[in-house]
């Protein structure tokens, strides 16, 4: 089932009187394919969380439309358009137990849809095995684990068989190793059923690591659509570029003159087809080469050494952060001096933002790499 | 996200105590304080189309009733005496029950007991206990009772005391409805301060076990004012419970709110027993009586608020 | 190095010290709260101890602690007493009907307007509130004023329904319930409308199972008021047919010739404490509970 958002807007009256209103969500508009696993991606506040609850059903759009299939649902309830919602905190019903609460939503229905209590069971178990607590069915919620709870509260989401499967932040309550498991059984649960889902998340790590496509936000406002490495590696603004990647990317400022690019005076690299203005530049950890005659040159403060990668902390008076974060190949680390270290740069990990609209204006290609190497 | 069906679900789901509090809460307020001012109203005569003059003339026909300034009286000794002996009681109570482990919900269910009880019916076992039984009774010889509670007297080398039979003292009958009062409130009392003493901050104890302070500094120092906001609230309500004191009394002494042969004159009778003396000829003097007491129960509990602010440590 | 012994030496008289001082202040503890219990439970012992004996062995000069001889047929005699010319009996299955009935009403229009104020949003909510609020102020006595002259233009003088609906909303209950069912998280409101569950199946299936000890504690503090009320059904309900029990305790045994069978009084008193009694042995936690959070007694 595609999901369709056809500028879909939500506005929030002002609390006070006469105080502003907020525009939670700004004219969105974006087709999710079917069968699609799509991470909704932005800092708190952008309106993430806002546009899942409008897929849902939980908050009306102000204005615009959205589709299920052909189906226009804007205007029904959440229980009418087959929706699926697992909540950050997993809202299980305390009192229930796990088999009880897989089986609520199926007690609900209707008419036509009414099951007996056996097919109900039978799909209770169904959607348990899949998410692997079968075992668990008798138990109450608080007898059970953060990660056992959260499958809980996705076989819930599961049972009713929806069209499509919304997961509000589903691993922020985990802890760190739990997390890294949790999101492969989520890209699994979602590659077995196939069906259409679509998270909310801060983490992008989180977002890059299981999604099919991820959408970038800012304060109401769409950034970035697109494949996960298709958006880190070409970011259209400063916002998308920084929120991408760990460790961040280091951000100067430069300057672009006859078509060279100029930090701290030296050119470091070759713009073609750029006017003279004033820049950002965005340089990515892995960007980084130690180079004796490279024309980076940064102050060494620190060398952390990482097992396969080498990290080095520096500094320079034109980075608009007080470090400067690379990850090199430690077979160079003989390179690095006592009190400064050189860098040569890789074109295609360099991008060059407008100084005022922050959008990019440049990025080098990995064929400029190689001939440079030549 | 208001919409308009939440509204309207609401408001069916408010419906019948909005209606009911409309006609047993809200209009009451309005009416009692309306008639209050209505001289001399009375419900009867105001069906029958009478009018009624506006004025003050209910308040001054209150203050001015002989029988309202012994109900002031009764009311406020009998306030002034049992909130600071059922506190203090209660506070050592709970103080000590807090520093114990064995007996200690066998005793927190036993002080809990009066609290269950029919302030009436206990009433009138106290009356029981206190009374003489066969003393009145000239010329008959028969045999006397003068009540366990001048027995266990006895014991000790004193009474027997005339407490609340015909021809007993004022003071004797105010130590009687005292005594079953405080009784009767310490359950309520010893059940807020110990829930207060249990979560206080155990550190706070270890520190002063630490510091090596005394049991006594201990107590005046740091269970006092850490128990403070407790020790306010329980003086608050027992202010209030004790301007409605009304009950207790006719269940130790009858309606007729005395010992024996007082008649109709109600020596103990009290502010709400003065209201619902009024309450069925005299609805305009009820009013202004219980807009009196209203306003009295206002200034002890903002007098209280007052004082507590100053010595309150939150 | 001979120092420090005395020292040590010092130090052991110290500790040796405080243990005794502990012991004997526990001592006292323990001796002022059972004193204390004693006192607290010497009624209750009392009133059982009269209640079986007879009247001539009650007015004995120097009192017997347990009866010669236990005359159980005084509490056959309590139930059969007369007042306000019905029998005790009849006066408890008043009281009882009144009690259920209101509490059970009460309870649905407290868990209605809960749930209103708690989960749903409407205008004027937070000033509705803070109005009904403000009128746990008020003494009762200034509601009783006019609600007498209200239920007589009703019509409603001694029947059941002025007993039970002048009293059937309490905004404290509303409060209570409301502040229990403000801790059950949002999300599990949202979960329900997701999968189309109606308010009134989530109220029943999540709501009221989830705050089903504030629910107890309201439904006992209900039925012990409607079991405790006494000035209400005086002035309204004085016929008999629809008095309450503690009415016609009050008026079974006159006090006039000083001439009253105590024994008979004080088994009608026990008989009237018992349920009272019983709720409490098997429901202790959430009365208690219920009166931490209630302040003012029934």
């Amino acid at each position: 089932m595609k999901v369709v958002l056809e500028n879909l807007t939500k506005i929030f009256p002002s609390r006070t009187k006469g105080g502003k209103e907020v525009i939670a969500v700004n004219d969105f508009t974006f087709e999710i394919p079917d069968g699609k696993l799509i991470g909704l991606l932005g800092p708190s506040g952008c309106g993430k969380s806002t546009t899942l609850y409008m897929i849902c059903g939980l908050q009306k759009p102000s204005s615009g439309k959205i589709f299920f299939g052909e189906d226009d649902v804007t205007e029904l309830t959440p229980e009418n358009r087959g929706v699926g919602l697992v909540f950050q905190n997993y809202a299980l019903y305390p009192h229930m137990t796990v088999k009880q609460n897989i089986l609520f939503p199926l007690q609900n229905l209707k008419g036509a849809d009414k099951m007996s209590k056996d097919a109900m069971l039978e799909r209770a178990y169904e959607a348990a095995k899949l998410v692997q607590i079968d075992e668990l069915m008798d138990r109450k919620p608080s007898e059970l684990s953060g990660g056992q709870q959260q499958r809980v509260a996705i076989a819930r989401a599961l049972v009713k068989m929806p069209r499509v499967l919304l997961l509000d932040e589903p691993l922020s309550n985990l802890d760190a190793r739990l997390r890294l498991q949790t999101r492969e059984e989520i890209k699994r649960i979602q590659q077995e059923t196939g069906i259409t889902t679509v998270f909310v998340t801060h983490d992008q790590e989180e977002a890059m690591s299981i999604s099919d496509m991820i959408v970038v936000m800012k304060s109401g406002v769409v950034q970035q659509i697109g494949k996960p490495q298709d958006v880190y590696d070409s970011p259209l603004n400063l916002f998308v570029a920084k929120f991408l990647g760990t460790p961040p990317i280091n951000v100067f400022n430069g300057k672009v003159e006859n078509e060279k690019l100029l930090i701290g005076g030296n050119a470091v690299l070759d713009v073609k087809g750029v006017s003279d203005q004033e820049v950002f530049v965005g340089i990515r950890p892995e960007a980084f080469i130690i180079d004796k005659q490279g024309p980076l040159e940064c102050k060494l403060l620190n060398v952390e050494v990482m097992g396969r990668d080498v990290s080095i902390v520096s500094s320079h008076e034109d980075s608009v952060n007080p470090i400067i974060r690379s990850i090199v190949d430690a077979d160079n680390l003989k390179e690095v001096a006592q009190e400064s270290v050189h860098f040569a740069l890789k074109p295609h990990k360099v991008f060059i933002f407008n100084k005022d609209t922050e959008e990019r204006i440049y990025v080098g290609n990995e064929k400029e790499k190689v001939e440079a190497d030549k | 996200m208001v919409d308009s069906k939440q509204q309207w679900k609401a408001w069916l789901y408010l419906a019948p105590a909005i209606v009911l509090l409309l006609i047993f809460t809200v209009w009451p307020i309005i009416n009692t304080v309306r008639i209050s001012f209505l001289e001399g109203y009375n419900a009867m005569s105001a069906v029958n189309g009478a009018h009624f003059k506006f004025g003050f003339g209910n308040f001054k026909k209150v203050v001015e009733y002989r029988g309202f300034a012994t109900c002031l009286k009764n009311t406020m000794l009998l306030c002034v005496l049992t909130v600071p002996i059922s506190t203090f009681l209660a506070l050592l109570i709970a103080v000590c029950l807090n520093s114990i482990k064995p007996l200690n919900r066998l005793l927190q269910t036993i002080y809990f007991l009066p609290y269950v009880t029919n302030s009436i019916a206990i009433g009138m076992v106290f009356a029981a206990m206190f009374k003489i039984v066969g003393f009145s009774v000239e010329g008959i010889e028969q045999s006397t009772s003068l009540g366990i509670v001048n027995n266990i007297l006895a014991v000790f080398g004193a009474g027997p005391v005339n407490w609340m039979n015909q021809g007993s003292s004022y003071g004797a009958n105010i130590a009687v409805m005292t005594i079953y009062i405080v009784w009767n409130a310490l359950p309520f009392k010893i059940l807020i301060l110990l829930g207060g003493l249990q979560s206080v901050n155990k550190q706070y104890y270890d520190a002063a076990k630490v510091d090596g302070t005394s049991k006594v500094r201990v107590f005046f120092r740091i269970t006092v004012p850490l128990l403070s906001p407790m020790i306010a609230y329980v003086v608050i309500t027992g202010f209030i419970g004790g301007f409605k004191e009304y009950t207790s009394i006719i269940g130790l002494f009858g309606e007729n709110m005395g010992p024996v042969g007082s008649g109709a004159d109600k020596p103990l009778n009290t502010m709400v027993g003065f209201i619902y003396d009024s309450i069925e000829l005299h609805q305009g003097r009820a009013g202004a009586a219980a807009l009196i007491l209203f306003g009295i129960i206002l200034v002890v509990t903002l007098l209280n608020l007052y004082v507590s602010k100053k010595r309150v440590h939150y | 190095m001979a120092n420090e012994t005395m020292m040590e030496k010092d130090m052991q008289k110290v500790t040796a010290k405080q243990r005794v001082i502990r012991i004997i202040s526990l001592v006292l503890v323990y001796a002022f709260l059972i004193l204390m219990a004693l006192i607290v439970l010497f009624p209750f012992y009392w009133m059982l101890n009269s209640s079986l004996k007879s009247l001539e062995e009650y007015r004995w000069s120097i009192p017997s602690l347990f009866p010669h001889k236990l005359r159980f047929v005084n509490y056959v005699t309590a139930f059969k007493a007369e007042s306000l010319s019905v029998s005790l009996g009849q006066l408890f299955v008043n009281t009882a009907y009144v009690g259920i009935v209101s509490t059970i009403l009460s309870l649905v229009v407290t868990v209605l307007s809960a749930f209103a104020f708690a989960r749903l949003e409407f205008k004027g909510k937070n000033i509705l509130f803070a109005g009904l609020l403000a009128t746990m102020m008020i003494p009762g006595e200034l509601f009783t004023i006019t609600n007498y002259t209200t239920v007589y233009r009703f019509g409603w003088t001694n029947t059941f329904i002025v007993l039970i609906v002048p009293f059937l909303v309490s905004v404290f209950y509303i409060y209570l319930l409301r502040q229990n069912f403000l801790q059950i998280p949002n999300e599990l409101y949202l979960a329900a409308k997701v999968d189309g569950t109606s308010d009134i199946k989530y109220l029943w299936k999540v709501m009221i199972p989830l705050s089903l000890p504030t629910l107890i504690s309201i439904t006992i503090l209900k039925m012990m008021g409607a079991w405790n009320s006494y000035i209400w059904p005086r002035l309204v309900a004085n016929d008999g047919a629809h008095s309450l029990i503690t009415n016609g305790l009050r008026n079974a045994f006159t006090d006039t010739a000083g001439d009253i069978d105590y024994p008979v009084q004080m088994a009608a008193v026990a008989l009237v404490s018992l349920p009272l009694f019983l709720v409490f042995i098997f429901l202790r936690k959430y009365i208690m509970k219920g009166v931490s959070r209630s302040g003012i007694k029934g």
